[in-house]
């Protein structure tokens, strides 16, 4: 019974089971999107669904007008191209961003606890929100200040951390990670005061939106851009994986073996801000993708980095889009914020995995 | 390639660990480093293999500065076994050892068939053949030191540096390390604590005491009872084997510790 367990992990870990697995989840997430956009809360025929994507796809690619049953305007067309269809793009694309970011933080502070939100990344965009809506910081940024304000936060905690990491010679990852919770505790501290002195109804709920995550506010030019992130962040890191493994054996070893690692961990936390921020921007702070994507993947695939960010990059998209999905339809005319689902379903998922496979989270077996 | 050490100075935490060490490394030949614990042997080649940075002085490489190289050329002529290895999160055996062949890619090369097939020599070399897909956490302490001596043979260098590689190993491993060591005509420094290990494979020894080196030379010019007493504090006799290798007794009865 163990050999076996030990033969099927071993032709997990194989080149030709990572290739395999690879091609598996791309094909699961292109099947998902297409099976997922027919489901939502409004009922719509399959056949509409699909005949309304397959007008705007000949529209966008040959520049063929669409028919007016379907046009911009109707209800059918609305609720898949305008609401559904970016929704989930979106939710693959912040799937990705966490699990990557995940994978890239517990390699800078080489502590497999570390998530993405670890470094204060999370509260510091929190406190962004909290001054926008509360006190109206930032309302001369446009339309969107609350969004961009989250952003600010992020990566200024970021960049705050790293600064801070760096004071006293080389920031190295214990110092990392007791800059990071401070500044985690601060910002919270910020936050809750804040919300202490000056609650108000109205704003209550949209910093709800902000701190539990949600999908709803996705569209096509936002999604753009975070497709442009998660897209430009995972091809980043795939050309890292070298590094990244060496990362996890620490600075003095990294060294010995020819790279000194300072200023990748420093390039490294930068990319991740940017693609938290943009991930907290889009859909707020959606928690728990970060710390369970990677270690479920490392569990069934091992560490090395050239299998771990491509799986991971897949298996994050995966991730989000059916709990999206889950949140959307799970109470009937009613959504869940997205980041209480992703908990609620990550957390069992894990510690069974963990209980049944004894994994030892790499502190030894 | 030729190391040489000049007027070497490194302070730890404001205590002067190393004071003007000056060596020339032999090449091509096994040189021990001896001395009581703290005498600075760590320290020493942990600057060598530039983990830390000398406060004065400098190891030059074939006459230049080691700053002057990048660690990627310094890692293509080194290899280094420290003395402690555990690692956060869970490896194969395999990844592990082929991490030694990183000096030599560049950051997006795959690799290919030879650095698996070095990476089976290297790991066949330290006796560790068929554990490539055992998770290095799972090793025991002598297993996991071969697996990381496998990783510097998988280095290719010409300069081995290790730190008590014969820490955690039974007495077949240690003797088997150093034969194998000593049968590749590197040019390995090591740290060493155990006398007669010393005294059987090093070509040269060198003594340190508070920093400084207070002797070097062969092992049977070096391993006197004179030497062991004023170093480490005990009495110690010293026999030699019919090929005139020093063997050392330590004498109990006499009040092994002195002062």
């Amino acid at each position: 019974m163990k050999r076996e367990k030990t033969r099927r992990t071993r032709c997990l870990q194989s080149r030709a089971g990572t290739t395999a697995a690879i091609l598996l989840l791309a094909a699961g997430l292109m099947v998902s999107l297409i099976v997922a956009v027919t489901m939502g809360t409004t009922r719509l025929p399959v056949g509409q669904v699909y005949t309304v994507i397959r007008y705007e796809l000949l529209h966008l690619v040959c520049g063929q007008p669409i028919p007016k049953k379907w046009a911009p305007g109707t209800a059918v067309h609305d609720v898949v191209w305008l609401i559904r269809l970016p929704r989930l793009v979106l939710a693959a694309a912040v799937g990705t961003s966490l699990s990557l970011c995940g994978v890239a933080m517990q390699a800078i502070v080489q502590n497999p606890l570390a998530d993405p939100y670890i470094l204060g990344v999370s509260s510091g965009a929190g406190l962004g929100v909290t001054l926008a809506v509360l006190l109206g910081v930032g309302t001369a940024l446009g339309s969107n200040y609350v969004g961009l304000m989250a952003f600010a936060g992020a990566l200024g905690i970021s960049c705050a951390v790293v600064a801070l990491a760096n004071v006293g010679g080389r920031a190295n990852s214990v110092k990392l990670l007791l800059a990071g919770s401070a500044l985690a505790a601060v910002c919270g501290a910020g936050t809750q005061f804040l919300l202490y002195l000056r609650s108000a109804d109205h704003a209550d709920s949209e910093i709800m939106r902000w701190t539990m995550g949600s999908l709803s506010a996705a569209d096509w030019p936002n999604n753009v851009v975070m497709l442009l992130v998660a897209g430009g962040g995972t091809a980043f890191f795939l050309t890292q994986c070298r590094t990244l493994n060496l990362m996890l054996l620490g600075d003095e070893t990294a060294v010995t073996l020819g790279t000194d690692l300072h200023r990748y961990r420093i390039l490294y936390l930068v990319v991740s801000s940017l693609m938290v921020g943009f991930a907290v921007y889009a859909a707020g702070a959606i928690g728990f993708v970060g710390l369970v994507v990677p270690h479920v993947v490392r569990l069934l695939f091992g560490t090395d980095h050239r299998r771990l960010v491509p799986l991971c990059a897949l298996s994050g998209a995966l991730f989000l889009l059916w709990a999206d999905v889950l949140c959307r339809t799970i109470l009937p005319g009613n959504e869940i914020p997205v980041g209480i689902l992703t908990s609620l379903l990550g957390a069992p998922v894990f510690l069974c995995l963990m209980v049944r496979h004894r994994y030892g989270f790499g502190g030894g077996a | 390639m030729n190391i040489t050490i000049k007027n070497l100075e490194k302070q730890l935490d404001g205590q002067p660990v190393l004071r003007t060490i000056d060596l020339v490394i032999p090449e091509h030949k096994v040189l021990g480093i001896i001395g009581p614990n703290g005498s600075g042997k760590s320290t020493l080649l942990r600057c060598i293999c530039r983990v830390l940075q000398p406060d004065g002085g400098a190891v030059l490489l074939d006459g230049r500065s080691l700053r002057e190289y990048s660690p990627r050329q310094t890692a293509r002529r080194m290899a280094t076994v420290a003395q402690h290895n555990t690692y956060n999160f869970d490896f194969t055996v395999q990844d592990i050892v082929l991490m030694g062949r990183s000096p030599h890619k560049r950051a997006f090369e795959r690799d290919d068939t030879q650095d698996y097939r070095i990476v089976s020599q290297s790991l066949a070399q330290v006796g560790m053949d068929g554990f490539q897909h055992r998770s290095f956490s799972s090793l025991s302490g002598g297993e996991r030191q071969r697996v990381i001596l496998a990783r510097a043979l998988a280095q290719q260098t010409p300069c081995l540096l290790l730190d008590e590689p014969t820490n955690h190993l039974d007495i077949r491993y240690q003797l088997q390390l150093m034969e194998l060591v000593r049968g590749l005509g590197r040019t390995v420094i090591t740290a060493v604590h155990d006398l007669n290990i010393a005294a059987m494979y090093c070509d040269t020894l060198v003594v340190m005491q508070a920093g400084c080196i207070v002797a070097s030379g062969t092992p049977q010019e070096i391993l006197t009872p004179a030497l062991i007493r004023q170093v480490y504090g005990v009495q110690a006799r010293v026999l030699a084997d019919e090929n005139g290798v020093p063997y050392i007794l330590f004498r109990p009865e006499c009040g092994t510790i002195s002062k």
